[in-house]
This record gives structure tokens, C-alpha cells and sequence, in this order.
């Protein structure tokens, strides 16, 4: 049996043309969805997934097992059971600072079939949606095509290789909002709603995509089935020094000599991906600070450069993994600025329906902007550590507007120095020559 | 929601405190008067989350500190349950809320038509925000024309969604949206045009603050706290809907609902809100015809007296009607004598009545709460939508109860609005409509068959044998075979759906006209409650109820007897030469073909007409007497239920416009003479000056009168009585301040405390002091939200509601075998199709009446008939194929003496073999009947497309004049400082 290697996500990706459905195939491909097929139950594979301790990898490392074991699961002849369930990859890939989904996408689209598969079998889905962020333009025509030589070798469709299982893949793609990242916001969309997040209860797997159980997933975690399943949950689990199993597809932007992505076992540390893989940073600039997993995590310091790269570890040093990206900040960028500009994306991209969200992202906005050019006031730092309060988890409707604030409030802690400059000099230091004003 | 649901403890701030179970944390709290600011939940439309006003600290036990936001209305309570309103956290958290609310919010509340009532200046106050930190500039919107009748200020939004939710949730309304995002949340229609819901004006009462308001209202414009206000009930259909009336300086400015647990809820219809406008309105009779009057300033007693005296004596044949008081037709009953009757129903409506009466007779009629209760409605031909807008909305909650049955199969309460919504999905309680007419309420039908009124009957009598296949009952004898596939395949389901429902509804009423028709509904209940019996059917009961057409259709009903005479028997018996004449009781006579009404003219003698409104009947009566609107008097409508309520004078109106039952009053004292009627107690009594006096007039000099409620509930308060008016009225706020800045002296009412509820004044005791609250208001709620300090728990009927008296009826069985169901051909003798000529062709035509066009008073408002966009027929393209007409041509339609000019439109989805149609100035009568339609000239569409405009001009030109009019008469205020009769101001 081929190994997938210490890199099975990306082991197999080639951006310039990703393997047909045969190459794929003579790569080791669909085993994993074979043997799931062939060889388990859904029962048993939701069982080897749970063991396995594989973690969503879209941010917030929710047990992939544990969410699954939430779908009811009915007898064929069971009259309460619903005419459908439903499986929906995550693909709107909008995390600023966040990429990996799309090397996914566009180099292996097979992978994600494939994993599809699996994870809809496990669950009893017969039809799947990919969410796909609408600018995505390559991976589309990719996953379309694949999808299609997928249903041509009868991976897809009914009765999939003489097994009995059904299930129709659909390639959907997002008119693009930011909030469709959360899973219920997600399925409003797809239903042809307003991206909204739902009220919950009635979570997904009970209630989700047209009232029917449903498990959205994040295209790197799905990618993982495939592996786990061809090469075993011990497998799965050494690949990891630590207690998160697997690896990690990790990022690195900002100022730093070659930004990329690479798949490193989960539970490298910060120093190893921003000094060992992306180049450390350009000639002539410190690190001042990083976002570890996004632009919604907290700021960390040149102290957490040790911290391993896994959820607790990160959550532990005061911030989240998040997605895996890292976002640089070098010494000669302005951190409020850099603050500013996260806060315009995020005021940008609330769905409106809260009111802390809705209103409190501008206000920190309008107040982060006059402190940038030089016309804040002491109250302001009041106002915005308020601001910050006034957004945060268990006050708001979703995670949209704690994910936002989590810069700002990191920022103000870590640099407080810098925001009290700008309001005292009444310009921004970085910029020499500001006068304030808009 | 009936409040037998099981009491907890919890404990706020370390009170305990009992709540119900069933409801949510937010409820509780303001079901024990806390006060707790919220926006977006409403306790008719249930929990969202997204304003997060309604914060409070949840504790896990007696030892936990920190605690932790919850909010309140998705938090469901338990027992045990510890919170705090007080605490530091949630108490700043909440002023940020409103704070953040404010960034955007415009400071124009001093131009704002909600100021003063504004529910989002009530919780700003109450959440301690004060002082304004926000530095930046604030988002504009474009605002939209919405039409007449609701104004558009999208700056004012604070995005609580509760006006899409109401809308498009609640009443099931698809031209009103949320747009955008982010803090650019837009509520409005995708383009300028008037709202198209029979609901529309519930936006005014359902945005917390002042972005959707009452363009009526805007226009000629008072505050809150200057309007003289009192309970009244809607005068514009029989489902009686609870409303306030505010008034000002001698004009009516706005109908608010009302809170009624059992019939309207929260909500009114756009025709109850806006129809009022008729009280305004040009047609208004304001001085007295045929009267002389010896004096140039006022109208006496005497002078009434004088003009009557001839009449000493004399027999008079008297004509009620459904739109007048139950008081007003019994007097006139009492007066006329029974066998002179007559409730203004021609022979057929008689024998609607007397079908209608078995109905009211032998079954409960469910209020609109238990409507929402239903799981299987069947309606049967009545567009209700249209006809009693207001029960349409609670037969779109009833077809929720399905999802709400569904989510509550999940732990998913049914007050978690959003949730229960995505579980249920489009889950629907299944509703039957068996109708002449598409209808609105088609989209949430599980079946729909738009068949003739006959094709109705023939379907029911089905239903019935495939219900009780073994039932004797045989006089209809009918089989299958007369039904189509189509019409099988929807009786199956539906009886397989009836099978399964717990709390069936069957509806129906009066719009088609048809005796047989209810007759059928009659056999068809029976069966149902037979099977039910037998337990062929799971239901535990059945509900049924007829919606009669005029607010107090029900009161006439219950004064019918074997005596009671038609219009047709009142056109024959005038022609007795005894007869000294008619007296028409705001009646207009409109079943009536005009040939028939000149022969009304000619055979009586004299015709005394009591109307608010010119008509075709004032228009030849000899004496008019000029009474009260609504607004204008007191007395007492019976409901479709049979529920009596009473509505209250709100303002007296300028003399000598009375009281219909003052008029009816001088009438007695000058017609009735002890030589005559010796045996009638009636005759001696002295003058009638209150309503409470006129009941115990009836009860002592009258058997007959039905009623035996206590009018003069002034003993169950404390010594004083309840102001009209609210605390706030006063002097500062006067429009008059360029002529005096005195206020009037407060208008007294003739008998004091003694008789009457309510003062004409700010002073008296608080609003909840009566059983029907002139208005609502409590200390820090200014707005309508301040129903919820006079609930018994939030949502739920008020805490002093007084026990509503039902009137029995028991006449069915002396009418019915009197006024037995005819061919309707022969009863309508009267009114047929002249002769066709040779191309002209016959079809039968069932008359579509749009809600603003429903209601004779209601339709004289310019807003209204403005609406009517000109007159429409729809026909199916079977039959347009075989007389080769063409979608958008005009023909003639002739029936009887009616001709009109239509267009004619080709239903693509209807294959009747008859035509329906929306045709200005048809009697509400003519429907089911068969008309003529014959080519027109193009010199006769160019007259009629003419005329179509110059009435839409002549309507705004009207409309501008009544807003000109009222303002001039600000400027003179009515003195009359005593509310009473002819001599008593």
C-alpha cells in the first residue's frame, strides 16, 4: 500500500495541472474512499475518525468525530428518518492572511472528492455541496472537472462503485461574503438567504441545510479523511509530536524573505515556521509582532516564538491557531494602522444582524482612523477598550465580531506605547510627514 | 396562548420571583413589570437575538460572582434560575447597546411623529445613556414611497428587524425586504410603490421608533400627549377588532390597536387603521334636512319636536342596519314595533340570516386566539383576505403550527422565533380553500379549487358522504361522478387531512351572498361532528365560523324574528296608504337596484333617514337627522362571535350631529302617543340622556332586549373616572397659541361621574383602571409597548379584563322554516340581464371586492378609492377563445340597470365557466349572477378612460381639501363645554 508520506495533504498537489481522476487513482488515490465503502459501516468509520482526534482545521479545532457523531442516523426502513441529509465543504476561504484551502482546491481536487465521499457515507448524505468562494475561478473549473471524471468512473452518482451508496456533488459557488466562513451564515446562503448566522439551537446536524441534518466541514480538514483511512489511525496520530494529531497546512505573510505555505507535522513552533520555512524577516526589519492564525486571532509577541503551533499551546499563549497563517508585522509598519485596516475588513464584511457587531465595528473603526491620522483623544483608548468589550464572546450573535476584536485587543495591550504616541504627537509616528485629518 | 402553563421560582437579584415555564427569560421579567429593555423581540413574533438589548447576568448558583450575559429573550427560564438586571456588567452593556444604536440614529425627535411615543427614546432613558461619545459622521438612506398610507424614514432605523419580520414573516407579505449589510441595513420595497398588505399599517405600531409612520397622522399631526382618546371597535367589519381612538380639537387623528387577547392581538388591519378617515370626510352630514329651526345658533328639542308632531301617532316602518349599534336597532325595533321591522335584508339575505343564525345557534365560534390554534382549516367561498383582512393573519399563524409542533419535537420552544423557522422549514399546517376567486391566502394553501359557487355546494355534499359514507342523509343526492379528477383528488386529501387534524376549522361567510351556500356549511359541520361522534375522526372538536359583512351584522341577527320583514315585503307594504313612512337607520339601501329604490320614494310618504354619510337613500329623504361616526358615540357592536363590545364616545361632535340613539330618542317622544299605543311602556318615559339610561330604559319597558350587561361599570372604580385624555396634556403643546395660550376648559360630560366611564380631560384615575383602557401608557413606556405593564403575563390578556358577554341567539328556528333557500334566480327577480342581443354574450359573474372597497364607510376615504385602479374582469381562455376576446380589451358589462366599462383580463390558471372581477359601484349583492357583456365603442373606452382619470384627480383634489379643511378648523375650536344632547351644550 502506498503511504501518503509526512505530507498527505499536499503530497499530491501540482499546481500547474492536477491529476486526472486515473493518475490520481495510480497515486494511491480513492483507496481510502474504497476501503471506507468496501470494508466499514458508517458506524465504523465515524469510529476510526473520532480515534483518530483529527480537529476542524478552519479555526476553530472543533473535533471532526464529535461533530459527525451529532447527524441522526436511521434504519433504511426508519419512517421518522429524513428524506435527506446533506455534507458541505467550506471552501469560502476569506480569512485574510489565509490561502491554504486554495492550494488544496486548485492542486488536488481529487483529494476533495474523495474525502467527500467518506464523509458523506459516514453520515448517510446523499447530496454535497462545496461552498467555493466566488473568486476561486481556477478551483472551480478544476473541482467541476474532476467532479465530472468522478461521476464517469462512477465515484459519484448512484450506486457508487457497485456499493450502494449515493451521492451527488455540487460545486457552488459564493457571491462572497466573509460571515459564509461560519457554517449556519453558510447554509442561509446556499438556501438562497441572507448570509446570516442562525440562531443555535437547532444546530446543522440536527437542523441545517433546508431544515435537514448537515455537516459543513473545511476543505483541509475533509482532505485528511482519504489518508486516515488509507493508513490507519496510528498512522494519522504519529505524524504529530503532540497531542493534536496530523499535520498542519501552515502560512506565513507580511514582511518575511519567501511567504508560503508549507504542511509541517501539527505543533511546530512559530520560530520554526516564520525562521525555518518562510526566510525569517526581510533585511533591515525586526519582527515586532504576529497574528498565529489569521486576522481574527490576537497579536503575539518575538517572546511566543517558541509557542508549538497547536490549538492549546497557541489558546496558552494568549491568542488561537486559527488557520495556521501567520500575519507579520515588522518594526516599521504601523501597528494601528495595521489594526485599522483588519477593523475596516471586518466592519465590512458584519452580516448587520447584531447590534454590537453592526455598529460596533465602525465606531472602532471611525475611532481607530482618527487616532491613526493624528486626531485621537485620550478617551478614545477608554472608547475602544470598551469597544473591545463591548463585541466579545457571549455578547454577540456569532464569532464574527470577537474574531475582530481580538487584534484590536492585543494590540492595545501589547502596544499601548505606540496608540498613546499617536494620540500625544498628533500624528502617526511611522508616517513622518502625517498632518492628521482625513 | 392560554395561561395554564406551569409557575417557577426564579430569583432576580435575589428576589424570588414566579414566572411561567413556558415562556422566555426576557417574558418573565416584564411579566412581573421589571422593567427590561429589549427591541427586537415582540411578544406576538417571538425571539431572534439580534439586537441584544435585553441583557442580564445569569448566575449558576447563590456562590457564583462573575456570572455570565445572557440574553434574556432567547434564555428559557428554569428552576431556580438566578439573575441580576442590576449588576454592573449587564447595566453598562446595555446603555453600550443602545449606544451603539445611537451612532447612527438622527436627533430629529423633534420633528419625529414617533416623539413622545417612541419606544427607542423609553429605553434610552431606561438604560441611563445619556451623553453621546461617538465622534463620527452618520449613514444616510434614500427614503421610499411606500403609498398613502405608511410614511418611510430609513435614517431613524436602529435595525432591529422586527418590521421584515412582522412583514414577511408574520403576514406573509412579499414586496417588503431586507436589504444590504454591515451597517447599511436597508428595510423598504426593491423599488418606490405603495405596500401591497392588508397589514401594512401594523409597521407603524411595530417599529420601535420612527421610520415607518402614519402618513394620515403625519399629516395633520399632534402629539401623543395632546390626543383625547377613547376604546373603541372597528367599525369596518364584524370581527370587531379593539381600538383606540385619538382625537383633537373636534377631528379624529388616528386609529392605534388596541389589546384584545382574544381577537385582535397586537395587530390591526390597514382598513381599521386608516379607514377611520371617513369620520374627516366630505360626505358628512353636519346640519339636519327638513327640520325647521327657530333659532340661527342652535337646533332645539322643540324645534325637532315641531317638526314631528304630525306624525303623533302615526305608523312608521323602520329600516336598521348592521353598520348602526345594537342600542340604535333595537330602539328603532321598539318604536317601529316587531311587525314593522325590517334589518334592511332582502328575502334572500333573510335567508342567509336564518342559515347563519342555526350556525351562531347550536355551536361555539372560536375567537381569532383559538383561529391560531387550528390545525386544518377549509374555507369556504369567501376571499377573507379581502372581506375580514384581520383573520387572514391568524389563519397564517394557525399554519404555522405545524413547524412550531415540529421544533417542539427537538426541545425547540415556540416563542425561539428564528429557530422554530428553520426547523419547520416550509412546514405548513394544511388549509383547504374552496373558492370562487383566487385569493392571497392560496400561496400557503395545501389545496386550492377556484370552482363556481354551485361546483362549492356540489364538492361539499361530497365531502360530506365521503366522510360519513354510510349517512342517511340523502335529500342532496349526489355521487362522485359530477366531479372531475381534480375536484376528487382535492376531497380525498382534504378528508384524509381532516382524519388526521386535532382542532379542525371550517370558515366561511357572507361575501357571496348565498344561503345555500352556508345551508351546505351547515350539513357539512353536522356530518363532521357525527363523525367525530362516532369517532371516524380523531378531532376533538370541530370550530366553525361565518363572517358576516358590517360590524354589528351579528347584533341585527340576534333582533330577527318570525315578524321581521324583508325589503322586498317593506316595498309592498308601503304602498298601505296608513303608513306615515319610512325611518332608515344608517342604511344606504345598497341591495337595492336603483328602479326599486324610486319606487321606495314614490310609494312612501315621508322617509326619515339618521346618517353620518351622504347616500343615494339621504339624497331623497325628506328629513335627515345627521348622527355620530364611531368616533362620535357610544354604544355596543356584536362580533362574528357574537361578542358584545362597546365603543366609547371619544369627542362629542358638533351639534346637532347626535348620537343615532338621541335622534331615535326625539323620535319616540314625538311619534309614540298614548292614544296609539296605549300598552307601550315606552311611550310615558322621559328623555334618554346616556347610554347606561337607555339600558335601563330597555330593561324595564322592554322584554325583548337581549342584553343584560351592566353599562354603567362607573361603580366598579373608585369614585372617579379614567381620562381620555393623557397626564401630559397641557397648555404648552396648544396649536392655538397665535389666538390664546389658554386651553379650553375640559369638556363635562351631562350626568357626571355617575354614568359614564371616562372623562373629556386629563384628570381621573390611570388608564388600566377600566376594563377597556382608553389608551396605553405607564411610567417610563410611553410607546405601545407599555400594554405589557397592564398584562397578566406578557402577551396575554389584560390584567383587568372585564368578562366579555356573548348574546344568544335562538331565533334559527322560526326563521328558517320563514325564509326557506329559493332559486336564487326567483328571489332576485328583480335585477336580471336584459334581453341579450344576438352577439352579446351571458356568463355568470362572482364579484371580487379588494379589502379597501369592502366597507361603505371605509371606501369614502380618498386614500381608498384611490386605490381602485379602475374596473377589471377575468375570464378563463376557454371562454375568451370562444367569443374571440382578447387579454386587455374593454367590454360593457349590463346587469339590470348597472352598465360599466371594463377591461378584461385572461386568468391563465382558472377554468371556470364563469367570470369574476373587481367593478366600481356594483351592490355588494350582485354577485353570483349573470351578466351581459357586449362590444364597445372606441368613443365609449375613450369616455370611460376620461372619466377613469377625472375621478382620480377629483379624489386627490378631495383628499388635499379634508387635509385643508382640518387644519382651518384648528384654528376654531368647537366650544361646547358640556357632551350630551340638542339641549344640554
Amino acid at each position: 500500500m502506498n503511504n501518503s508520506g509526512n505530507q498527505p495533504l499536499t503530497g499530491l498537489v501540482d499546481i500547474e495541472k492536477p491529476l486526472t481522476i486515473n493518475d490520481y487513482k495510480a497515486r494511491g488515490g480513492y483507496i481510502g474512499a474504497e476501503k471506507a465503502l468496501t470494508e466499514y459501516s458508517p458506524a465504523q468509520v465515524l469510529k476510526i475518525v473520532q480515534d483518530s482526534g483529527l480537529k476542524g482545521r478552519g479555526g476553530a479545532g472543533f473535533p471532526t468525530g464529535m461533530k459527525w457523531s451529532f447527524v441522526p442516523m436511521f434504519a433504511p426502513d426508519d419512517e421518522q428518518a429524513p428524506d435527506n441529509k446533506y455534507l458541505v465543504c467550506n471552501a469560502d476561504e476569506m480569512e485574510p492572511g489565509t490561502y491554504k484551502d486554495r492550494l488544496l482546491l486548485e492542486g488536488v481536487p481529487h483529494q476533495l472528492v474523495e474525502a467527500m465521499i467518506i464523509a458523506g457515507y459516514t453520515i448517510g448524505a446523499n447530496k454535497a455541496y462545496i461552498f467555493l468562494r466566488g473568486e476561486y475561478h481556477l478551483a472551480a473549473r478544476r473541482l467541476q472537472s474532476a467532479i465530472d471524471e468522478a461521476y464517469q468512473e462512477k465515484w459519484l452518482g448512484s450506486d457508487i462503485q457497485g456499493r450502494g451508496y449515493h451521492l451527488d456533488l455540487y460545486v457552488h459557488t459564493s457571491a462572497g461574503r466573509y460571515i459564509c466562513g461560519e457554517e449556519t451564515a453558510l447554509i442561509n446562503a446556499l438556501e438562497g438567504k441572507r448570509a446570516n448566522p442562525r440562531a443555535k439551537p437547532p444546530f446543522p446536524q440536527v437542523s441545517g441545510l433546508f431544515g435537514k441534518p448537515t455537516i459543513v466541514n473545511n476543505v483541509e480538514t475533509l482532505s485528511n479523511l482519504p489518508h486516515i483511512l488509507k493508513n490507519g489511525v496510528q498512522w494519522f496520530q504519529q505524524l504529530s509530536p503532540n497531542s493534536d494529531a496530523g499535520t498542519k497546512i501552515y502560512g506565513a505573510c507580511g514582511r518575511v524573505k519567501s511567504p508560503g505555505l508549507w504542511e509541517l507535522p501539527m505543533g511546530v513552533t512559530i520560530r520554526d515556521v516564520l525562521y525555518g520555512h518562510a526566510g525569517g524577516m526581510q533585511d533591515g526589519l525586526k519582527l515586532k509582532g504576529l497574528l498565529p492564525g489569521g486576522a481574527s486571532t490576537d497579536f503575539l509577541l518575538p517572546e511566543h516564538l517558541d509557542t508549538p503551533m497547536d490549538y492549546d499551546s497557541i489558546a496558552k499563549a494568549g491568542s488561537r491557531l486559527g488557520t495556521g497563517g501567520l500575519i507579520v508585522l515588522d518594526d516599521q509598519n504601523c501597528p494601528v494602522a495595521m489594526v485599522l485596516n483588519l477593523m475596516r475588513f471586518f466592519a465590512q464584511e458584519s452580516c448587520g444582524w447584531c447590534t454590537p457587531c453592526r455598529d460596533g465595528t465602525p465606531w472602532a473603526v471611525e475611532v481607530l482612523a482618527r487616532i491613526e491620522a493624528g486626531n485621537g483623544n485620550a478617551e478614545d483608548l477608554d472608547t475602544l477598550a470598551k469597544l473591545c468589550d463591548f463585541m466579545w464572546i457571549g455578547k454577540t450573535h456569532c464569532a464574527l465580531a470577537p474574531g475582530a476584536v481580538e487584534p484590536l485587543k492585543s494590540a492595545l495591550k501589547y502596544f499601548h506605547d505606540e496608540f498613546e504616541q499617536h494620540i500625544d504627537h498628533g500624528c502617526c509616528p511611522y508616517h513622518q510627514n502625517a498632518t492628521g485629518g482625513h | 396562548m392560554a395561561d395554564t402553563s406551569e409557575q417557577i421560582t426564579i430569583y432576580i437579584d435575589n428576589v424570588p420571583y414566579h414566572v411561567n415555564r413556558d415562556n422566555n427569560l426576557l417574558a418573565g421579567v416584564l411579566s412581573q413589570k421589571l422593567n427590561l429593555p429589549y427591541f427586537c423581540w415582540h411578544p406576538a413574533m417571538g425571539s431572534v437575538g439580534a439586537c441584544r438589548q435585553c441583557a442580564v447576568t445569569q448566575y449558576q448558583d447563590e456562590n457564583d460572582t462573575r456570572g455570565r450575559l445572557v440574553m434574556a429573550c432567547t434564555t428559557p427560564v428554569s428552576e431556580g434560575m438566578r439573575i441580576s438586571l442590576k449588576d454592573t456588567a449587564s447595566v453598562d452593556f446595555r446603555e453600550q447597546v443602545i449606544a451603539a444604536m445611537m451612532t447612527n440614529h438622527p436627533h430629529d425627535c423633534p420633528v419625529c411623529a414617533e416623539g413622545g411615543e417612541c419606544h427607542l427614546q423609553d429605553m434610552t432613558v431606561m438604560t441611563g445613556h445619556s451623553a453621546r461619545h461617538y465622534h463620527g459622521s452618520k449613514r444616510t438612506f434614500t427614503n421610499q414611497y411606500l403609498g398613502d398610507l405608511v410614511g418611510h424614514e430609513m435614517n431613524r432605523c436602529i435595525t432591529c428587524y422586527r418590521c421584515v419580520r412582522f412583514y414577511k414573516d408574520y403576514a406573509g407579505g412579499n414586496d417588503f425586504d431586507v436589504f444590504g449589510s454591515k451597517n447599511q441595513v436597508y428595510f423598504g420595497r426593491q423599488s418606490d410603490g405603495p405596500l401591497e398588505s392588508e397589514f401594512s399599517g401594523n409597521l407603524v405600531e411595530v417599529c420601535p421608533t420612527g421610520v415607518f409612520t402614519n402618513r394620515q397622522f403625519s399629516a395633520h399631526y399632534t402629539r401623543k400627549w395632546d390626543l383625547q382618546s377613547a376604546p373603541s371597535i372597528c367599525a369596518h367589519c364584524s370581527v370587531g377588532c379593539n381600538t383606540s381612538i385619538g382625537e383633537r380639537y373636534g377631528s379624529v387623528r388616528r386609529v392605534v390597536n388596541r389589546f384584545n387577547d382574544e381577537i385582535n392581538g397586537y395587530f390591526l388591519c390597514d382598513r381599521g387603521r386608516f379607514g377611520i378617515g371617513f369620520v374627516n370626510g366630505e360626505q358628512r352630514i353636519l346640519t339636519t334636512k327638513g327640520i325647521k329651526q327657530q333659532s340661527p345658533d342652535r337646533l332645539t328639542t322643540l324645534d325637532v319636536a315641531k317638526s314631528l308632531v304630525h306624525f303623533r301617532g302615526k305608523k312608521f316602518i323602520g329600516i336598521g342596519s348592521g353598520r348602526a349599534s345594537l342600542e340604535a336597532n333595537f330602539y328603532l325595533q321598539q318604536i317601529v314595533g316587531n311587525a314593522s321591522f325590517c334589518a334592511g335584508f332582502t328575502a334572500k339575505q333573510m335567508a342567509l340570516a336564518a342559515q347563519h343564525n342555526q350556525i351562531l345557534e347550536h355551536h361555539h365560534i372560536p375567537s381569532l386566539l383559538e383561529i391560531e390554534q387550528s390545525d386544518f382549516i377549509l374555507i369556504v367561498g369567501e376571499d377573507i383576505t379581502q372581506s375580514s383582512p384581520r383573520v387572514a393573519l391568524s389563519i397564517r399563524q394557525a399554519l404555522r403550527n405545524a413547524s412550531i409542533e415540529k421544533a417542539a419535537s427537538i426541545g425547540i420552544p415556540a416563542w425561539q422565533d428564528s429557530a422554530v423557522r428553520t426547523v419547520g422549514g416550509k412546514t405548513l399546517s394544511p388549509l383547504y380553500s374552496l373558492n370562487c376567486i383566487p385569493t392571497k391566502l392560496d400561496e400557503v394553501s395545501e389545496q386550492v379549487l377556484q370552482i363556481s359557487p354551485a361546483m362549492i355546494e356540489r364538492c361539499i355534499a361530497v365531502m360530506c358522504q365521503s366522510i360519513n359514507p354510510d349517512s342517511e342523509q340523502s335529500e342532496v343526492s349526489t355521487s362522485t361522478a359530477v366531479l372531475n379528477q381534480q375536484q376528487q383528488a382535492f376531497i380525498s386529501q382534504l378528508v384524509s387531512s381532516l382524519r388526521q387534524a386535532k382542532k379542525p376549522l371550517i370558515l366561511s361567510g357572507w361575501t357571496l351572498q348565498s344561503p345555500s351556500l352556508i345551508a351546505a356549511v351547515n350539513r357539512l359541520v353536522a356530518c363532521i361532528k357525527r363523525a367525530i361522534e362516532q369517532q371516524n375522526i380523531n378531532a376533538c372538536a370541530l370550530n366553525v365560523a361565518i363572517f358576516p359583512d358590517e360590524a354589528n351584522t351579528t347584533g341585527l341577527l340576534s333582533l330577527l324574528d318570525e315578524q321581521t320583514l324583508s325589503t322586498e315585503q317593506v316595498l309592498s307594504q308601503l304602498e298601505d296608504q296608513q303608513l306615515a313612512g319610512l325611518v332608515i337607520l344608517e342604511q344606504d339601501l345598497s341591495a337595492l337596484s336603483d328602479t326599486e329604490l324610486a319606487m321606495l320614494r314614490e310609494r312612501a310618504n315621508t322617509i326619515i333617514a339618521l346618517e353620518h354619510s351622504d347616500s343615494r337613500v339621504t339624497n331623497l329623504a325628506d328629513i335627515v337627522m345627521p348622527v355620530g361616526a364611531i368616533s362620535e358615540c357610544d354604544g355596543h357592536f356584536v362580533n362574528y362571535q357574537g361578542a358584545v363590545q362597546r365603543f366609547y364616545q371619544v369627542h362629542a361632535p358638533k351639534l346637532p350631529i347626535m348620537d343615532n340613539w338621541r335622534w331615535l330618542d326625539l323620535l319616540r317622544m314625538s311619534v309614540l302617543n298614548a292614544g296609539n299605543h296605549t300598552n307601550s311602556p315606552l311611550v310615558s318615559h322621559d328623555n334618554i340622556n346616556s347610554l347606561a339610561h337607555l339600558h335601563d330604559f330597555f330593561r324595564h319597558c322592554c322584554q325583548q332586549w337581549p342584553l343584560d350587561i351592566q353599562v354603567n361599570d362607573a361603580s366598579e372604580l373608585s369614585a372617579r373616572n379614567v381620562a381620555r385624555q393623557t397626564h401630559r396634556t397641557s397648555g404648552r403643546t396648544a396649536q392655538t397659541a397665535n389666538i390664546s395660550v389658554h386651553e379650553l376648559k375640559a369638556m363635562q360630560s351631562k350626568n357626571g361621574s355617575k354614568l359614564n366611564n371616562f372623562s373629556f380631560s386629563m384628570e381621573g384615575v390611570g388608564v388600566n383602571q377600566a376594563k377597556d383602557m382608553p389608551f396605553t401608557w405607564a411610567p417610563g413606556w410611553n410607546s405601545n409597548q407599555s400594554i405589557n405593564q397592564y398584562q397578566t403575563q406578557v402577551g396575554q390578556a389584560l390584567s383587568n379584563k372585564g368578562c366579555n358577554a356573548h348574546l344568544a341567539i335562538l331565533n334559527s328556528a322560526q326563521l328558517i322554516p320563514q325564509w326557506p333557500i329559493n332559486d336564487a334566480e326567483q328571489l332576485s327577480g328583480a335585477k336580471t340581464p336584459s334581453a341579450a342581443i344576438s352577439e352579446d354574450v351571458l356568463v355568470n359573474f362572482v364579484q371580487s371586492r379588494p379589502w379597501y372597497m369592502v366597507d361603505t364607510q371605509a371606501s369614502f376615504l380618498p386614500e381608498f378609492a384611490l386605490m381602485n385602479k379602475g374596473n377589471c374582469l377575468f375570464i378563463s381562455t376557454e371562454i375568451a377563445h370562444a367569443n374571440q376576446f382578447t387579454h386587455g380589451q374593454y367590454v360593457k358589462l349590463s346587469y339590470s340597470g348597472y352598465q360599466a366599462i371594463t377591461q378584461l383580463g385572461i386568468d391563465e390558471h382558472f377554468n371556470g365557466d364563469f367570470c369574476y372581477g373587481i367593478l366600481d359601484g356594483l351592490a355588494k349583492t350582485d354577485t353570483n349572477i349573470t351578466v351581459q357583456l357586449s362590444q364597445v365603442t372606441d368613443d365609449e373606452i375613450a369616455k370611460y378612460i376620461e372619466q377613469q382619470k377625472l375621478r382620480a384627480q377629483q379624489l386627490a383634489q378631495s383628499k388635499a381639501n379634508i387635509l385643508e379643511r382640518l387644519k382651518e378648523r384648528d384654528q376654531f375650536i368647537p366650544v361646547r363645554m358640556i357632551s350630551g344632547g340638542l339641549d344640554d351644550a
